[in-house]
């Protein structure tokens, strides 16, 4: 009897050790689930638009050679930098982001820091109902925001009716109902992680600084924000990221003069069907996210550290 | 060094307690955490509350500084009621047994936090926090942050923390606590030289026995939310009051009887433990018949291999274990009828190892008026 063992060289070996393995799954992951869509839409931004299925010329040209030509084209880039409106686009975007990340903070914060100090058995279903809207569609609860702030809605029907105001308000598309939509939408992405944050904070700390004569008010600026900071970041960056680029809230509750980029760029997709240029705008955006991610990451390594 | 007062302001009737705990209660629910305490305690006193855990000691504490309010009782500081002044008015400060330092701050940014919340100029700020930082000899370390101290360090860092405002009142939760045995001890010594020099009343909380013995000007013993003695550290050692202050402190031989009268030796007392009547010189006032004790401190139990020649106060055993502790080593002794007692006896000799061992008969005894009669 003569068993032959299999002969595996041993670089082999050494690459598909079982660590590697598993370190290698997230990375498997980005690669198929980002960096190739990333890569194809790169490769259509330096593309032209035709008249064809799908509607933007090749990338690669083979000829009569037998390598290929390139074709790029920055035409789209060149066309988002000439007119304004895209410019007038990412601005708008940015500052509504800032504007409702700011708002999502101020409201998060209370909200996250009332069900922290919440006696423990409250905390776990205050916890729940901050996620209980998350159990619906999305598009349903934004949906269900026109019911309430159109001009003959909820809002409005109790204002009139318990005499607060005569005429009704005019909410709906505005940016203020775009507002509303993304803090009401985005709140519990702020709440999870300054939760996690206060639940953990030392009230000893608190004790402390009181002891050493700090009034509560202040110790909350000088101690309890400070050591939230963490959370703080974490929030902030899980809001504004997002809202950015977000696309159904201003299209379902902003009105025609609310602009932000992620209209544009359905605008370009679908009405104009002019891939390259939608593909354009979609890489820009990325570009301008990626510091915000950077300081993210940053901030969440020092966290863990 | 048991005492570090010479003066014993408590006994004195014309001094005026300076922090006054009057009739104090403290409910959580149907919980009683504190029972209808009353204390005084004097001008730059070392007070130690020693208990159990559980006994309401750290309640006690909580409610000096202001964090837990009292459901019936008040307390005064310096003739001042503060029973209704909210923790950052009240001319008192505390060192959290986690030390609470902020994380966020440097170790001088921490010493400067109650004097910045005064509204002190920033050129007095910075005296005080040098002073403190010399005081507790980290002056090097100012610019650190809680993180890259040891455990001794932060210690020090709180207490200099506290002590920068210059409170009326100390408090400190379990300060050694969480610090190694060694420098538990040298830190010890180092509370108690700070206490002098700075003249400060200290108020400390400790299930750590000895060092509340060590520290301490007085001790309150605790069990359930009331204080059961309150004496000198030597008074709560040797005079305890009952058997659960004298099984609390040090390690005690309990023997339980009926008081059989009183005679030239002593307190007759007729235990199992011993087959003639055992005697103790402190008086017994109670009637003849009742039940009473007699504790007896390992060290004062002299263990011997020849017959004592004394006429009383002498039980026969045999050694089942023994711990040597270097300078002292204890011997566990089964009686004739199987209670087992513990005595202590200093290894004068370098190899008294040998002199008492394992299976060894012995003879067990005391002078009468080493033990300690106790009523409850």
């Amino acid at each position: 009897m003569n068993i032959k063992e299999i002969q595996i060289p041993t670089f082999l070996k050494r690459i598909f050790n079982g660590r590697n393995t598993v370190i290698s799954m997230p990375y498997l992951w980005l690669l198929f689930l980002f960096l190739f869509p990333f890569i194809i839409v790169l490769k259509i931004s330096f593309a032209q638009p035709i008249l064809a299925m799908p509607p933007y010329t090749d990338l690669l040209k083979w000829g009569e050679s037998w390598w290929p030509t390139i074709q790029a084209s920055f035409d789209s880039y060149l066309f988002i930098f000439s007119d304004s409106l895209y410019i007038r686009a990412y601005l708008s975007s940015l500052k509504i982001a800032l504007i409702s990340t700011v708002l999502t903070l101020i409201i998060g914060y209370a909200i996250a820091y009332s069900v922290a100090r919440a006696p423990t058995r409250w905390r776990g279903i205050l916890l729940m109902i901050v996620i209980l809207p998350f159990w619906t569609s999305f598009l349903i609860r934004v949906y269900a925001w026109i019911g309430i702030l159109k001009t003959k809605g909820l809002l409005n029907l109790a204002l009139i009716s318990l005499g607060i105001i005569d005429k009704p308000l005019i909410i709906m598309n505005t940016d203020l109902a775009v507002y509303i939509g993304i803090v009401y939408s985005y709140l519990p992405f702020m709440i999870l992680p300054l939760y996690a944050n206060l639940e953990k904070m030392d009230m000893n700390l608190l004790e402390a600084a009181a002891d050493l004569g700090c009034r509560p008010f202040k110790t909350f600026w000088t101690v309890t924000i400070p050591l939230s900071l963490p959370g703080i970041l974490a929030g902030c960056f899980l809001v504004f990221i997002p809202v950015v680029g977000e696309f159904v809230i201003p299209d379902l509750l902003g009105g025609t003069r609310t602009l932000m980029i992620g209209k544009v760029l359905w605008g370009e997709f679908f009405y104009n069907r002019d891939w390259p240029v939608a593909s354009a705008v979609a890489i820009i955006l990325l570009a301008l996210l990626v510091v915000p991610i950077m300081f993210y990451q940053k901030s969440q390594e020092k966290a863990i550290s | 060094m048991t005492e570090t007062t010479t003066t014993e302001p408590w006994l004195d009737s014309n001094q005026k307690p300076y922090i006054q705990i009057e009739n104090v209660t403290k409910k959580f629910g149907d919980f009683t955490a504190i029972d209808n305490l009353s204390l005084d305690i004097y001008k730059n006193e070392f007070f130690s509350l020693l208990g159990p855990s559980g006994c309401g000691k750290t309640t006690l504490l909580r409610m000096l500084a202001g964090f837990e309010r009292f459901t019936e009782g008040r307390v005064l500081v310096d003739g001042e009621d503060i029973s209704e002044i909210p923790p950052h008015l009240r001319p008192i400060n505390m060192m959290f047994q986690s030390y609470a330092l902020f994380p966020h701050m440097t170790v001088e940014k921490n010493i400067a936090f109650g004097l910045k919340q005064d509204k002190l100029p920033a050129k007095a700020i910075t005296q005080r926090v040098e002073e403190m930082l010399e005081l507790v000899e980290l002056t090097d370390f100012a610019k650190r942050k809680p993180s890259q101290l040891s455990g001794g360090q932060s210690q020090r860092v709180a207490l200099a923390r506290c002590l920068a405002k210059q409170p009326k009142l100390l408090l400190l939760d379990e300060p050694l606590g969480s610090l190694d045995k060694r420098l538990r001890e040298q830190t010890q010594f180092e509370l108690m030289d700070i206490q002098e020099k700075l003249e400060v009343t200290f108020v400390i909380v400790t299930h750590d026995q000895e060092e509340a013995m060590t520290v301490s000007s007085r001790i309150g013993v605790m069990d359930s939310g009331k204080l059961i003695q309150v004496a000198t550290p030597t008074q709560i050692y040797e005079a305890p009051i009952n058997r659960e202050v004298a099984d609390f402190i040090g390690d005690v031989n309990i023997f339980k009887g009926v008081y059989k009268g009183q005679d030239e030796k002593g307190t007759q007392l007729l235990s199992e433990d011993s087959k003639s009547i055992i005697y103790a010189t402190q008086k017994a006032d109670v009637p003849v018949g009742n039940k009473i004790w007699f504790a007896l401190r390992p060290e004062k139990l002299e263990i011997t291999k020849k017959l004592p020649e004394v006429d009383c106060n002498i039980l026969k055993g045999k050694i089942e274990d023994i711990g040597y502790g270097g300078s002292f080593s204890t011997y566990h002794v089964k009686l004739e009828n199987g209670r087992q007692l513990t005595a202590i006896r200093a290894n004068h000799e370098r190899t008294a190892e040998h002199y008492l061992t394992w299976g060894d008969e012995v003879y067990l005894h005391w002078v009468p008026h080493s033990a300690v009669v106790l009523l409850s």
